[in-house]
């Protein structure tokens, strides 16, 4: 019988993340050699310890294969593979990587991610050129997501009022983090103004396009007490990937999805992670979470589909405080993808590589207090995967 | 047997633009009415399929043993028409198709070719007719007061109980001295000498009509109905004069309201003058260009053409449900009269032709294990209950609700200030798919959950450089 799961086989002992941001003067190689070093540093570990590697990369201009991380590093012929699942690449990296180790076939391995964004330009995701059916319509990524906002106002009746809070909340904490893309706070006002981009989704309803890379250290929990983070490494308790119907994403009724007002791949991954770690009461039991606020509609939807509140109270919970940094369950401290930014590929990571030092009482921006068990969730594709890690501080 | 018209139908854009706008634009004393604009989204070929569509609406599709497509105004000048236009109309495969083009009396040659080809084959009993034009005038010239969008089809079919029976044709080839567009060359339409261009329409189409009635010793008193091509109301008039046609029997109606249509003008003539035939009416319809052809019918079956005149839009119904449009720049949008840079995306010829049946034929597929009915074909699971492979094809319905949608400002990467509405839709009947909305004004106002909509054949975009088609979705149209 398989042995399942991989709850406290892993151990986090080092990560990095760049800032993210429109590196014009850099490319992805310098930015994932910036991350991957910062890495190893915090680790306490030389490249040449690194047994196997992971990159999650989402769009083939940043890199197609494992050999975009031999090329800066020059790792000597270990196995490296890029990993491909849209928005959860970073975390799918991770994954893979986990299970390495678990595995017991390496001691020590690197997960990283990394996107360039920017070189194709700044206005909405690139690659509308290349993916889809000929004909059928190819809409952009607010748009998917803003069909779920329109059926959330209508079942549950949320506002743009609403949406903007978690801008205004994840802007506020982005500006405390030295890394984040966006680093200005804003008004409820100056959300709801701002052009529309995918009615009823406007400018600040939408996360940031950067580009950045992060990178984490693994190895398993007997062999962490010799790197640098003897005392403060940190455990993956869970680690989940859902993947359902990426096409057509407009579900036929009876089918999951169908209501546009839930992510079904989101539910399952959720489901599967918190009976690996074990936890039953996710809003009393996680601490910190960083979760995928692709567009601000996403981040609600996602406080429901992770348990942290009932179905329909998330713009209540929310306007009450309870996500805050110093609320019940803090979501994204960081200031999330919204303000902290979306290389995709690298999205993942550097939400592991947040919730690592925040469970450390390291973060570099706000710290959340007594953060001892934290989440990480990326949301990908037309709503179909979904993955989610929990992570917690070492006993 | 005879040869006659089964049935009818007719398209007419969305948009009429008044002639005193165009006069305003270029400062040029302005002549009445208004003229039929077509979409950016729309050409010839689309809007044949609207036509094809009113024609048979109630009949079975897979009947119909031919398409003839008419019009000066082909999408390819290699590749037809036709085809594409029988494939989204989901008639069989084993018909003839043929494209009728370079001429504005195409349309009535095709319906001659219609009765000749019934006439000669016994397997073939029916064949589509349709005429369609989308004509590009110069702008600050005279055509552009003509120049107008529309189109029209007959059925035309075996059978003595028709509503209206063919009893003759009568054809004349004469080479004129314009107008005319060289191929590869002109992008507007040039003629020499516009007075002998006039003097030629006025001689031709007056002696196609004279010799048919002498054929079939017919007077000008016997005629009820002349149905003629015209693009100029003065000339129309010294033509029924000439002919000595009594008060009423040229139809003169629609340069007035829709503009020069080309192609199928001689048909919403017709179609506009047989909503309130005359018992055994005899009926004149003519079309010119570079000679002409005049078809002679009589009214079999009053009943019957009341009956279509209610079941087919036709002519009447598509002008109940045209908007006036506010100004110029809008027409010009919409005729691509100003290079623009436009969004190309990726397409594949192959891809577009595997997948014939749901993207043009409108089939989805049905799940025989749980009913669901899902749209497009993809994977070979069903979406709801996961069983393997147990789809059968079924038609869909055109027409359905709106579930959720967005107003899409972003467009291949690039910002529109006008969005492009993106809707999910479920359709009567089951399915739920995903359309772009055409035509709609004022989408922040008026694109709600639960709106009813209707389907629509549409250009998409010019990806791998050919016409990439589809449908789109509209606010229901009257």
């Amino acid at each position: 019988m398989a042995i399942k799961g991989i709850r406290d086989k892993i151990a986090i002992i080092g990560c990095e993340a760049t800032k993210y941001g429109e590196h014009w003067d850099k490319n992805q190689y310098d930015l994932l050699h910036e991350a991957t070093m910062g890495a190893f540093k915090d680790a306490g570990v030389k490249k040449e310890e690194i047994e196997a590697a992971w990159v999650g990369i989402y769009y083939y201009f940043t890199g197609l294969s494992g050999a975009t991380v031999e090329d800066i590093l020059r790792l000597d012929g270990i196995p490296i593979t890029r990993v491909e699942n849209y928005c959860a690449s970073g975390m799918d990296a991770f994954r893979n990587a986990c299970y390495g180790v678990a595995s017991g076939t390496y001691d020590v391995v690197l997960a990283c991610g990394v996107e360039k964004l920017m070189d194709e330009g700044s206005s909405g995701l690139p690659g509308f050129k290349i993916f889809g059916h000929p004909v059928l319509p190819l809409p952009s990524a607010p748009a998917m997501f803003s069909m779920a906002a329109t059926r959330c106002f209508h079942e549950f009746g949320w506002t743009k009022e609403d949406l903007a809070r978690v801008a205004v909340k994840n802007h506020d904490n982005g500006s405390y983090h030295p890394k984040a893309h966006f680093r200005s706070k804003i008004t409820i006002e100056q959300a709801m103004r701002a052009p529309m981009i995918a009615d009823p989704l406007g400018r600040f309803d939408c996360c940031a396009m950067s580009d950045g890379a992060a990178a984490l250290i693994l190895t398993r929990p007997e062999l962490a007490e010799s790197y640098a983070h003897a005392d403060d490494y940190i455990i993956v308790k869970a680690n989940a990937i859902s993947v359902r119907t990426n096409f057509p994403w407009y579900v036929p009724p009876g089918g999951p999805g169908a209501d546009f007002t839930s992510f079904p791949s989101t539910v399952k991954a959720a489901e599967m992670a918190y009976k690996e770690a074990g936890i039953t009461n996710p809003r009393k039991e996680i601490d910190c979470a960083e979760v995928h606020d692709c567009f601000t509609i996403t981040e609600l939807i996602n406080y429901q589909d992770l348990q942290f509140c009932d179905r329909g109270m998330a713009a209540e919970e929310l306007k009450n405080g309870t996500f805050n940094w110093d609320g019940e369950t803090a979501v994204n401290p960081s200031g999330g993808l919204k303000s902290f930014g979306h290389p995709i590929g690298s999205t993942g990571c550097r939400m592991l590589q947040e919730i690592t030092k925040q469970l450390q009482g390291r973060a570099e921006g706000r710290q959340v207090p007594d953060a001892k068990i934290g989440l990480c969730h990326n949301l990908g594709g037309a709503f179909s995967v979904a993955s989610v890690t929990i992570l917690s501080q070492r006993d | 047997m005879a040869v006659g018209i089964k049935s009818y139908g007719a398209y007419l854009p969305r948009w009429l633009l008044p002639r005193e706008l165009i006069a305003k634009a270029w400062d040029f004393p302005s002549i009445p009415g208004t003229k039929a604009v077509a979409s950016g989204d729309e050409d010839s070929l689309t809007m044949a399929v609207e036509a094809g569509l009113d024609c048979l609406a109630g009949f079975d599709p897979k009947e119909v043993d031919g398409l003839y497509f008419a019009t000066t105004t082909q999408v390819y000048t290699e590749k037809d028409s036709a085809s594409l236009i029988a494939t989204v109309l989901d008639l069989r495969d084993d018909i003839i198709t043929a494209d009728f083009t370079d001429s504005l009396k195409a349309g009535t040659t095709a319906v001659a070719r219609a009765i000749d080809t019934i006439k000669a084959n016994k397997d073939i009993k029916s064949i589509l007719v349709i005429a369609s034009d989308s004509r590009e005038p110069e702008p600050s010239t005279m055509w552009e007061y003509g120049f107008a969008d529309g189109a029209a089809a007959l059925l035309i079919a075996e059978g003595d109980n028709l509503p209206l029976i063919i009893d003759d044709y009568y054809s004349i080839s004469a080479n004129v001295t314009g107008p005319w567009k060289r191929a590869n060359k002109d992008k507007f339409i040039r003629t020499f000498e516009v007075k002998m261009d006039a003097r030629f329409y006025v001689q031709t189409i007056t002696k196609v009509m004279n010799e048919i009635m002498k054929r079939n010793n017919l007077t000008p008193e016997d005629i009820n109905v002349a149905a003629y091509y015209y693009n100029n109301p003065r000339l129309h008039g010294r033509i029924a004069k000439m002919l000595k046609f009594q008060q009423g029997v040229a139809q003169n109606g629609l340069f007035l309201q829709i503009g020069d249509v080309g192609n199928p003008m001689p048909f919403m003539l017709l179609i506009t003058a047989m909503r309130r035939p005359k018992e055994e009416a005899k009926v004149i319809m003519a079309g010119f260009g570079d000679g002409a052809d005049a078809i002679l019918m009589h009214v079999q079956d009053r009943k019957a053409l009341r009956e279509l005149s209610k079941t087919r839009k036709g002519v009447a119904g598509h002008q109940k449900s045209m908007i006036t449009l506010k100004n110029y720049n809008v027409y010009i949008e919409n005729k691509k009269l100003l290079e623009k840079d436009r969004y190309i995306r990726k397409s594949s010829a192959v891809t577009m032709w595997r997948d014939t049946p749901s993207v043009y034929k409108w089939y989805g597929y049905k799940c025989k294990s749980c009913g669901t009915v899902q749209y497009p074909a993809q994977g070979h699971a069903c979406v709801v209950c996961r069983a393997d492979n147990q789809f059968e094809l079924v038609k869909l319905q055109k027409k359905g609700k709106i579930f959720t949608f967005t107003l899409d400002h972003l467009v291949g990467g690039a910002y529109l200030d006008t969005p492009v509405p993106r809707c999910v839709i479920d359709l009567d009947g089951g399915g739920r798919v995903l359309l772009d909305m055409t035509e709609i004004q004022k989408p922040e106002e008026n694109v709600k959950i639960g709106m009813e909509v209707e389907l629509t054949f549409r250009k998409q975009h010019e990806g791998a450089e050919f016409h990439n088609y589809y449908w789109k979705c509209r606010p229901l149209r009257g």
